[in-house]
């Protein structure tokens, strides 16, 4: 009832034995294919305890990429051997190496694009820069807006300091901090015409003499 | 059933009109094929054409991940922090010894071996099961019951001052129940292939099913070889 005997003969080859064209794999390339997997799961996940292990003793900040990359590049091999020796892509027609290496492909324009794009909206306009769109009205949380838009401003306080040591510039401060808005009343001025104030301190605000105007020698900006 | 000679179509021959064989060896492709090594062909790109969309609508799921990763990074990293590593790890053993009993079981059906055919199959069903069970009972239960639930769900008691996080945890549970569930059709179609394997329906010469599926579950699992790192393992 196994019907061994089939009707044409089988050749031996490298892998195992060839059965109507058909490639059986090795119980050997299958357990080696196996063990190799886990092999890999194990590297993940000693290169992340590892990654933490340095980060906490030698108290250095490893870029998230790292971690990405580290464990995106173990799981590409390991999807590799799955397909090309469980799945027996390599002993199979070319055509379903091509429909998968294309999806492949598909998925990392597809990826590809979206990362590229989001990881530069900040090079032209800094306010486009993801992270810094906080905020929000928790909707959702079951509160009127006006009491969760105050949570909210203290939550983006405490999530910049939070933030603070992945900032390329530094905690970010509120647009009228930033030094767009002056802050010294400019005495003798008209509309027509700005005169610098030098030398005048005021109760509270000790802003040096040099702050007054900004470098177009112009007032407050509207 | 009583064979058809189909005159040129016939694999074999023409069959007498008692056949006693078993299914596999009566077995005649379908009539457009020109033999059975065509049809056998012609499955397997069809499955491979379906496996490229599983792969794209998980790619969708990826890419999300990628956005909101890159968009709140401290939220992914709280958020992952509730995850344990270890329950992701048996899941991911777990799931790579099912891959090799999947492949075992073709290879079985391959050589005619209906015996261990039958127990692979079994095989990969429980090794379903237990991922089910641990992400069922250890993570998404206990994920349920302390409130980490996605978007506006969200009700963790202990929440500190990581404003995203909600938006996490819809990635993890959109991820991994998308999986889960395809780990459950999986389940299905394995336990369709032990009824069939128990009436002798494969063998060398007819396993277009058990090749199948077993593509299907390998897709199923190279997903989470992805999915363990990006959600377990963020430092």
């Amino acid at each position: 009832m196994t019907s061994q005997a089939q009707p044409h003969a089988e050749h031996f080859d490298a892998h195992g034995h060839k059965d109507h064209g058909h490639t059986i794999v090795s119980v050997a390339t299958l357990r080696t294919v196996l063990a190799l997997l886990l092999f890999f799961t194990l590297l993940t996940v000693g290169a992340t305890l590892v990654e933490v292990w340095i980060a906490d003793t030698f108290n250095v900040l490893i870029p998230q990429w790292v971690n990405v990359f580290v464990a995106l590049s173990i799981a590409a091999v390991k999807t590799v051997i799955v397909v090309m020796f469980f799945m027996q892509l390599k002993y199979d027609s070319p055509l379903n190496t091509m429909i998968f290496v294309f999806t492949l492909l598909t998925v990392c324009f597809f990826l590809g694009f979206t990362v590229l794009d989001l990881g530069n909206r900040g090079t032209i306009d800094r306010f486009k820069e993801g992270h810094i769109l906080r905020g929000g009205t928790g909707l959702g949380t079951g509160m009127p807006i006006t009491q969760s838009s105050k949570i909210a401003a203290v939550t983006n306080q405490t999530y910049d300091e939070h933030l603070a040591h992945h900032a390329h510039h530094g905690p970010r401060l509120p647009i009228t901090e930033a030094g767009y808005v002056s802050k010294v009343p400019l005495a003798g001025s008209s509309a027509q015409r700005s005169k610098p104030v030098q030398g005048i301190t005021l109760e509270g605000l000790s802003v040096p003499a040099a702050q007054t105007e900004d470098e177009h020698g112009e007032g407050p900006a509207h | 059933m009583a064979t058809i000679d189909l005159g040129k179509h016939g694999a074999h021959g023409s069959a007498p009109v008692n056949d006693d064989r078993p299914y596999h060896e009566r077995y005649q492709a379908a009539h457009h094929f020109v033999d059975r090594e065509h049809e056998f062909d012609a499955v397997k790109m069809g499955v491979w054409l379906f496996l490229s969309t599983e792969v794209l609508l998980f790619s969708g799921m990826f890419v999300a991940y990628a956005i909101f990763r890159m968009m709140y990074p401290d939220a992914f990293l709280s958020g992952s922090a509730h995850l344990d590593y270890r329950w992701g790890l048996l899941n991911t053993v777990v799931l790579l010894l099912s891959s090799y009993t999947v492949a075992a079981a073709v290879r079985h059906a391959q050589t005619g071996n209906q015996k261990w055919l039958q127990i692979n199959i079994i095989l990969t069903f429980i090794a379903g099961l237990i991922f089910l069970t641990i992400k069922g009972v250890f993570e998404y239960y206990k994920k349920y019951s302390e409130g980490l639930l996605p978007g506006k769900f969200y009700s963790y008691p202990y929440a500190e001052n990581v404003p995203y996080e909600p938006l996490w945890w819809g990635i993890y549970w959109g991820a991994t129940g998308i999986h889960a569930s395809h780990v459950i059709v999986g389940m299905g179609l394995f336990a369709w292939l032990y009824v069939r394997s128990r009436k002798r329906h494969f063998g060398p010469g007819h396993y277009n099913a058990v090749e199948g599926v077993g593509l299907y579950w390998h897709i199923v699992d190279i997903v989470w070889i992805f999915l363990f790192p990006m959600l377990y393992l963020i430092h």
